[in-house]
């Protein structure tokens, strides 16, 4: 209604009259709340809320579970109230950059693990630089680049994978998710020894799921993992059915006969040890 | 892997070259044993519809596992226009217990290559694709090598034998899991993404490598092309099955006198195959169980031993054909603790673009491990069923659709012995630890 009407002094205010009027006789939106109570989502979390047990006594033990899976790392241990009892502090999240530095959990003086700090260390963007250039800046030949730049730096740093997103224009998390669903594609760095086991039926009769639990026990990781001490890597290998009285065993690529469970768990805790000699098994 | 002789009576067309001619030597020699015979024969004076027809006739079917007819696949590709169509061939061999499309590979290069030209030539594809696992460093350099001889004999490059046709053809070593082996995320690798299957339909012959028709095939599956063209789909179709009709490679590993690979007719029995093929169950031993299609195969009891080598009669008891491996069981194995650890492969090796598969594929190495170690809970049965049921429900691909395939019929045929892991808690083959073994069941 933007014609010779809207000219017409007093118009607004009718238009605006008229809302009213529509609003007066549309149903009413407010919930009588004590009486009546709205259905939640399942899903919905609200405000975090101290629970107290029968005789009133706090049941939070301040472990900073919450404050730790927290992912913008607004929640917060601290403060007593009048009956000196611990409460949660949280706040809006404008500051939360400032707050990861002063969380609960740094100030509480235990060592923080801190992948997100570690992974972004810098690298010399030198060799990848060169890469880019000789692989033409073409995000239809990310593998090569992913393997190339892996052979460079000998792992996939994280720095590496955001300097190639930029230069090729490919989304960050597309890479990462190239970079993660190919097995050969690593982001630990430094050489580490390789023990491959053998998955296939074949082997599986012959006893390689024992010998595989033994693996991951004394490596303390599951096939495509490292070791915590990034000493040896589990990986799969394959027999292609060849196997015929034990399950294959690889060290770094070379098959290593009579491997049993218990052969299988001491090899891989004296490499971790430091003190395997490769071949003589 | 030992090439081992076929059952009395099997032509011999996929295994019929190998030996005669040396793989590294020159093209020559091949000339010699009778490779690119066809292709010289038929590119100039056939065709495309003709070869597209006689493949259709013949009534191939692909030797990837699914079994799909492959002269509708052709066709369904050939129908659809776009500027460039591809041909790949899928030579990745996912299964990790089998190696008979490497030995193919790696003994008949020539074979695949010709194969692939005919394939190309009959849907009017361009380019075409031979996918090597990346580390089966044989097989990639023999059949590059076989594909630059045909191009200096002008048998593919641009304007082959003078027909007009450009046929171009590339092999890649393609790096990856398992899963790599199926056809969509064998497309999604070769074009450098994240090695996730994709919705079908649309199929690859509609849209597949950079949304172009493309047809995948086996390397098996192209190999038999070449004789279909040479000798007639009528001569193929009286081969095995009719509905199924021509030959495969089988392997037979396990608890037999002769593990081996050999060609055989399909249609013909399992049972009889382990005799002829492998020579038997190992002395001492006593069959138990065959595991048949790899590590989503089935687990079939002696007495379902009749079932004929067909993607149908094997689908009816719960086992695939899939890679054509079979792994003999004796008495000395667990079932319960093999058919977890297939889980467990298959959960290891999931992309996880399906939760179902991601997370239930775990859930169900679980319920076998529990079972494996004496902890079951009394609800773990009906779980078990509930479970896969929904993962083969959410299949995006062949390894989720067949990866509840060796508990499903480990509980379907030895349900004795499941009935003892669940409820029991003792292992009558003596293989689990923790449990109570059966008093004299383990020598």
């Amino acid at each position: 209604m933007s014609g010779p009407l809207a000219k017409l002094p007093g118009w607004g205010i009718a238009k605006g009259m008229l809302f009213t009027l529509y609003r007066f006789f549309s149903p009413k939106v407010t919930v009588q709340y004590p009486e009546v109570v709205q259905e939640i989502s399942p899903k919905h979390r609200g405000r975090l809320i101290l629970l107290y047990d029968e005789a009133g006594n706090l049941k939070c033990e301040t472990c900073f579970q919450c404050a730790m899976s927290c992912p913008i790392e607004i929640i917060d241990m601290g403060g007593v109230d009048t009956k000196n009892r611990y409460h949660v502090h949280w706040g809006p999240a404008e500051q939360y950059a400032e707050r990861r530095e002063e969380s609960p959990l740094r100030r509480s003086g235990r060592p923080v693990p801190d992948r997100s700090f570690q992974a972004w260390r810098s690298i010399d963007l030198g060799p990848l630089d060169r890469i880019l250039v000789e692989e033409d800046y073409d995000p239809r030949r990310m593998l090569r680049i992913l393997e190339r730049t892996q052979q460079a730096y000998d792992h996939l740093p994280v720095a590496a994978l955001q300097h190639i997103s930029h230069a090729t224009g490919a989304w960050y998390s597309e890479i990462y998710g190239i970079a993660t669903s190919y097995p050969h594609l690593r982001f630990e760095p430094g050489r580490v020894a390789e023990i491959g086991i053998c998955r296939c039926p074949t082997c599986v009769m012959l006893g390689a799921g024992r010998v595989r639990q033994a693996l991951e026990e004394a490596l303390a990781t599951e096939v495509g993992g490292v070791s915590p001490d990034g000493a040896v890597r589990l990986t799969g290998v394959e027999c292609g059915g060849e196997s015929q009285n034990e399950p294959l065993v690889a060290l770094d690529g070379q098959t290593q006969p009579g491997m049993t469970a218990d052969r299988a768990r001491e090899l891989a805790t004296s490499l971790r040890a430091g003190t395997a000699r490769p071949g003589a098994a | 892997m030992e090439l081992r002789r076929s059952p009395k009576g099997t032509p011999s067309i996929l295994l019929s070259r190998v030996g005669l001619y040396d793989p590294d030597g020159p093209l020559a020699e091949a000339h010699r044993a009778g490779a690119w015979t066809t292709w010289r024969r038929t590119a100039p004076t056939v065709s495309p519809q003709q070869i597209l027809r006689a493949v259709t006739e013949s009534g191939l079917r692909g030797r990837g596992g699914a079994g799909y007819p492959t002269g509708d696949k052709w066709r369904a590709c050939a129908d659809q226009p776009a500027d460039v169509r591809y041909v790949v061939a899928n030579g990745f061999e996912a299964d990790p217990g089998a190696q008979g499309d490497r030995t193919l590979m790696e003994r008949d290069p020539h074979a695949i290559v010709e194969g692939l030209a005919l394939a190309a030539f009959a849907v009017g594809a361009s380019r075409g694709y031979i996918c090597v696992r990346a580390g089966n460093d044989v097989a990639f350099r023999r059949l590059g090598a076989a594909v630059r001889a045909a191009e200096d004999a002008g048998y593919l490059g641009s304007d082959v034998l003078g027909t007009g046709f450009d046929i171009h053809v590339e092999v890649l070593a393609i790096p990856g899991g398992m899963v790599v082996g199926e056809e969509t995320v064998l497309l999604r690798a070769i074009e450098n993404k994240r090695a996730q299957p994709d919705q079908r339909p649309p199929y690859p012959s509609r849209r597949g490598l950079w949304d172009r028709p493309t047809v995948v095939n086996n390397v098996e599956t192209l190999a038999l092309v070449p004789w279909i063209v040479a000798n007639g789909a009528a001569m193929f179709r009286d081969i095995g099955d009719n509905l199924n009709p021509g030959t495969t490679l089988v392997q037979i590993t396990g608890a037999v006198k002769r593990p081996g690979i050999a060609e055989v007719r399909l249609g013909t029995a399992i049972g009889p195959l382990v005799e002829q093929v492998a020579g038997g169950v190992r002395a001492g031993s006593r069959l138990k169980a065959v595991l048949v299609g790899g590590p989503g195969g089935g687990f079939l009891p002696p007495d379902r031993l009749n079932t004929l080598l067909d993607p149908l009669a094997l689908a009816e008891v719960g086992a695939i054909w899939g890679s054509g491996a079979m792994v003999v069981a004796d008495e000395r194995t667990c079932l319960v603790e093999m058919a977890t650890l297939m889980e467990r492969y298959l959960s290891d090796e999931s992309c996880g673009k399906t939760i179902p598969c991601r997370i239930g594929i775990r859930r169900l190495y679980e319920i076998g491990s529990r079972a494996t170690s004496g902890l079951s809970r009394p609800t773990d049965p009906q779980l078990l069923l509930d479970l896969a049921a929904d993962v083969r429900d959410g299949a995006l691909c062949g390894l989720e659709y067949c990866a509840p395939n060796p508990l499903l019929t480990g509980m379907r045929y030895f349900a004795q012995e499941f009935e003892d892991h669940f409820v029991g808690g003792s292992c009558p083959a003596g293989v689990c630890t923790p449990l109570r073994v059966v008093a004299g069941a383990a020598q």
